[in-house]
């Protein structure tokens, strides 16, 4: 009996230590995830793990051809926000559930929403997040006599600062655009995804959309936007020569002013809430581990180690990726007054916006709606197209491109 | 006397335009290449300091460091290299058989086999990009530079090109010629038709090698071995728009173009060695 | 066909022989038969290795839904549904109008410079000639990064070099009688604007592919016998006559190749409307080109199966198109009878 017992000990220990045996295993992504992966490798030996790197696209459109063919994806790829939706739905990824299950609670709900099934099924793990700011210049602010929270107020209220700031030559933004995705992405009714109601049919022509376009056309039409496109030579001259009072973005943008984009203008800004309290978010990115991989258990060990909290802390003193994990939240960092904002302590800001975006339902046809959304938007900014029309055109193409 | 010297301006005038016009366009041509070469002294901050940033920076050690530290840069030109010189001079062999075929035989299945070919170019790689690879893994090339040259050394371009080259320059007299002379079908291609076609073999070659140095797509899905990348895969894959080391990046793109520049100046040397300066000037 | 071997010249001595040794002559006979297929035995193996079964691939999806993230395994079939979805697709429609316009706009300027061009480059010296094709060639081979770029540099709205020009010329005291009118439509957006992005992508093209064209050519021109020139020379022709009267019809193998490349490059324009409306984020109504629509459909929206009917619809298109060419154009270009 005590030998059998002992055996079945010994066996039991044997098979977990199989599992737990040295593997080769590739992380596939996109830099930044080179740095952080070089940086906080050295503590994680159970195995060895083998890098490979492609920009965005490349990566995206890899990862895409090996899980139509079932084979060459590394055993943990790095996913985009954007891609996550369409990805986790059609069945390529390891089921993560249980594993994910002690840890879950520990981080940003929406997040994990994002990389949860339609079936309720986790196929994907938050391991960064970008909570939504406007970014703006306090010494514009200051000189015009507003004070943040009458601007912030409403959308309404940004807008009336906007034309303030036109009368002294300052644009609100670089691009309308911005205005108008913030809107229609931030503000979702509950029980409704992002572009299609709980029974799939499209929301595009409804009241959100057309207040989003609204918004933006009154920025356009009153000359309160530069009409530039974001992550251009003129973008970046515009943050630099200080044509811009305004920006809305993800809290990694501060890492870009701070370093490249616009040194010199250190001190003069300030990050906020989005108008009217608004929680938003711009990016983040996930782990998964395809089911083509031969080391799914090496596979998960990885993910464990790189969503652990100090590896979740390392990533942001690393690479500035904000930590999905929310118990990091509490660590000393966060307290951190940045010298950049004028000595304002925004990480507190975005921990607090991290933990308070709703989670919205995802839908297979977001991709197709976006595109689409976004066409219909630039026909009314640019070539003045009517946003009855255009919204009513890109309801078609959307009924008819979601099968 | 003064029309002599009228004309003379006349023609003068005509060279000084002439010229001007030339020169406009190498300007608009050279341009961008040296500015690349400019924006590698540079490091991201300066380069993006003014709309177009003509100065000399101080950052090219830096920056080749940088390239250095951030790929395996070396090993990734060798393996362009390899790919490139292995794969053009496979597609010169290939394509001047087929194209001498296609240009010189009358045979069934000829105009089948040319409107298969011209048709295969009509056919968007982006899509195809799919079935590609799962040939590739299913006869267990991937991660091999042969999976980058191979499918691309029957490239009907070249085909095509050597086809309409042969018509245009190998007479038909020398071939039969060479026939009577009791010379075998390979022998003739070998050592009389081969030779006539030296410029049009250059030409290819410099086309060849410019698309497999180039090529992205392909090497993207079958090379993921970092000893095996080319280097169009590694100057890609440090691009993003997070901390992209710039000056680096473009450091390694002028370097990288540098041998197609040097494959171009060599073969343009064959290319018009058709041409005897002396009969066609003025 | 001018050049016709497969009738041997010596057809005669050989049947000669071949009643003497039947069997061995049947050999050589069948061994004469096959010389172009073994000619063509590279295409024909790697061909059939790598490229057919991608054609039929293509086929088979054409008529199913597919998700590529969802594996091989959830192909649907769906008949004709593609086609009729594609067919009735307006920005399908657009997209073709916007490709078939850029392709005119960059590719007949590309071959009316790129002729005389080279027939003056080889008139030349030796070595004026070299460096100077040499330069041209350049676009071509500098990377699309660093072209990207600086062509963002110089469309730029209020910096850009081009708009710079333009204003100074506007308000120059020289030239601001005939240009004044331009400070109206300051600050020109070349890659922002609808109305104009066709036109900016098709000058890249243009500037990218002349120097291409330029090198086809003088290959082209390098066939050309002296004699032919001497000739015209002794009967008095001038550089122009030479150009319209030797030179222009010699080509002509050379102008149908180069053409029906342009033909088939510019149908399939992917690279330089895709960096110019920043990843078809700006004035993409006008700017985005069929096979941009391709990819979108194809990576962005994961619908392969609409993807490759659309991929064979263009492929109708340029077939057309191509078709066309040869048939007006084929008889001389290709060297017949």
């Amino acid at each position: 009996m005590t030998l059998k017992k002992t055996l079945g000990f010994t066996l039991a220990t044997a098979g977990l230590m199989s599992s737990a045996l040295a593997a080769d295993i590739r992380f596939d992504g996109f830099p930044d995830y080179d740095s952080q992966l070089e940086a906080i490798l050295g503590g994680f030996d159970q195995h060895d793990v083998d890098m490979l790197m492609n920009e965005h696209g490349g990566h995206h459109d890899k990862l895409k051809t090996n899980l139509a063919t079932g084979s060459g994806a590394g055993d943990v790829v790095l996913i985009d926000r954007g891609f996550v939706g369409s990805f986790i739905n059609q069945g390529g990824f390891v089921d993560l559930t249980e594993e994910y299950a002690p840890y879950k609670d520990g981080f940003a709900d929406y997040a994990v929403a994002q990389g949860t099934s339609a079936d309720g099924r986790q196929y994907a793990v938050p391991v960064d997040l970008g909570p939504g700011v406007v970014y703006y210049r306090r010494d514009y602010m200051e000189d015009m006599g507003y004070d943040l929270d009458d601007v912030m107020t409403s959308w309404d209220s940004y807008i009336d600062y906007g034309r303030e700031l036109k009368k002294h030559d300052v644009l609100l933004m670089g691009n309308a655009m911005a205005l108008a995705t913030a809107y229609w992405n931030f503000n979702v009714e509950s029980g409704n995804g992002l572009y299609f109601d709980a029974n799939g049919e499209p929301l595009v022509t409804g009241p959100r959309f057309q207040r989003a376009f609204e918004l933006a056309k009154t920025v356009r039409e009153e000359g309160m936007d530069a009409n530039i496109a974001e992550w251009t030579e003129e973008w970046y001259a515009g943050f630099r020569e200080g044509r811009f009072a305004t920006q809305m973005s993800g809290a990694w943008l501060l890492g870009h002013l701070k370093n490249w984009m616009a040194p010199d203008t250190a001190g003069n800004w300030g990050v906020s809430n989005l108008p009217d309290n608004t929680y938003g978010t711009w990016g983040g990115s996930f782990l998964a581990i395809p089911k083509q991989s031969d080391n799914p258990e090496a596979a998960w060990d990885l993910i464990e180690y790189m969503i652990s909290e100090d590896m979740q802390l390392a990533g942001f003193q690393n690479i500035a990726a904000f930590p999905a994990h929310t118990d990091t939240y509490d660590d000393p960092m966060f307290g951190e007054s940045i010298d950049f904002l004028r000595g304002q302590k925004a990480r507190l800001l975005f921990a607090d916006i991290a933990e308070n975006v709703e989670p919205v339902e995802p839908h297979e046809g977001d991709q197709i709606a976006e595109s689409l959304v976004t066409t219909a938007l630039e026909q009314v900014l640019n070539d003045g197209v009517d946003i009855d029309t255009a919204l009513a055109n890109a309801e078609r193409q959307i009924k008819r491109r979601v099968r | 006397m003064t029309r002599l010297t009228a004309h003379i301006n006349l023609r003068l005038i005509g060279r000084a335009i002439l010229w001007a016009a030339l020169l406009t366009g190498v300007f608009m041509t050279v341009f961008p290449f040296f500015w690349s070469l400019l924006m590698a002294t540079h490091d991201r901050t300066t380069m993006f300091s003014s709309g177009l940033n003509l100065s000399l920076g101080d950052q090219l050690i830096a920056n080749y460091a940088r390239l250095l530290d951030t790929m395996d840069f070396w090993v990734g030109m060798l393996n362009s290299f390899s790919v490139s010189i292995i794969g053009t001079i496979a597609s010169l062999l290939f394509c001047s058989m087929c194209g001498y075929a296609l240009a010189v035989y009358q045979f069934r299945g000829r105009n089948v086999l040319f409107g298969m070919m011209i048709c295969s170019m009509m056919l968007p790689p982006i899509l195809t990009l799919i079935p590609y690879y799962m040939v590739i893994d299913a006869i267990g090339l991937t991660n091999t530079h042969l999976a980058v040259w191979l499918p691309f050394s029957i490239n009907p371009f070249g085909i095509f090109l050597i086809r309409q080259y042969v018509v245009a320059s190998v007479p038909r007299d020398l071939l039969e010629a060479a026939k009577l002379d009791g010379a075998s079908a390979f022998r003739t291609y070998w050592s009389v038709v081969l030779p006539l076609l030296r410029p049009g073999l250059a030409t290819l070659a410099i086309v060849q090698f410019v698309f497999l140095w180039n090529n992205f797509l392909q090497p993207l899905v079958v090379l993921t071995s970092s000893e095996k990348m080319v280097i169009t895969q590694m100057l890609r894959s440090v691009q993003g728009i997070p901390n992209t080391p710039w000056g680096a990046l473009m450091l390694g793109t002028f370097i990288s173009i540098l041998p197609l520049v040097g494959i171009y100046m060599a073969a343009s040397r064959q290319m018009i060695s058709g041409l005897t300066s002396g009969a066609v000037k003025n | 066909m001018s050049t016709n071997l497969e009738t041997p010249v010596s057809a005669p001595a050989n049947s000669a022989a071949e009643r003497d040794n039947a069997p061995a002559d049947r050999w050589r006979t069948l061994w004469h038969k096959s010389t172009p297929y073994w000619f063509m035995s590279p295409y024909i193996l790697i061909f059939g290795i790598f490229g057919i079964f991608p054609v039929f691939f293509m086929i088979f999806l054409s008529f199913h839904t597919w998700n590529p993230v969802a594996g091989l395994g959830s192909m649907e079939f769906v008949g004709l549904e593609n086609y009729a979805l594609s067919l009735t697709d307006p920005t399908l429609w657009q997209t073709l109008k916007n490709t078939i316009l850029m392709a005119l706009y960059s590719g007949v300027p590309q071959h009316l410079v790129a002729l005389p061009m080279a027939y003056l480059l080889v008139q030349l010296g030796k070595r004026a000639r070299h460096w100077l094709t040499t330069a041209y060639f350049l676009p071509y081979v500098t990377s699309t990064i660093a072209v990207s770029m600086i062509f963002f540099v110089m469309f730029s709205k209020e910096s850009g070099i081009i708009n710079q020009a333009l204003t100074g010329l506007a308000n120059g005291t020289l030239t601001g009688w005939a240009f004044g009118w331009i400070n109206d439509l300051m600050p020109i957006g070349w890659v922002q604007e609808n109305s104009l992005i066709r036109y900016s992508v098709s000058f890249v093209v243009f500037w990218k592919y002349v120097g291409f064209n330029i090198v086809i050519y003088t290959t082209g021109l390098a066939t050309i016998s002296d004699d032919l020139y001497e000739a015209a020379i002794m009967d008095g022709a001038n550089a122009v006559q030479r150009f319209f009267y030797i030179a222009l019809p010699l080509l002509r193998p050379f102008i149908f190749f180069g053409v029906t490349l342009t033909i088939i490059g510019n149908m399939n324009l992917f690279d330089e409307p895709y960096v110019l409306t920043r990843g078809l984020q700006q004035a993409s109504t006008n700017g985005m080109t069929i096979s941009n629509y391709l990819y979108r459909v194809a990576w962005e929206w994961l619908d392969m199966g609409g993807a490759a009917a659309i991929s064979w619809i263009l492929f109708v298109v340029i077939g057309a198109f191509t078709g066309f060419y040869f048939w007006f154009f084929g008889r001389r270009g290709l060297g017949g009878d």
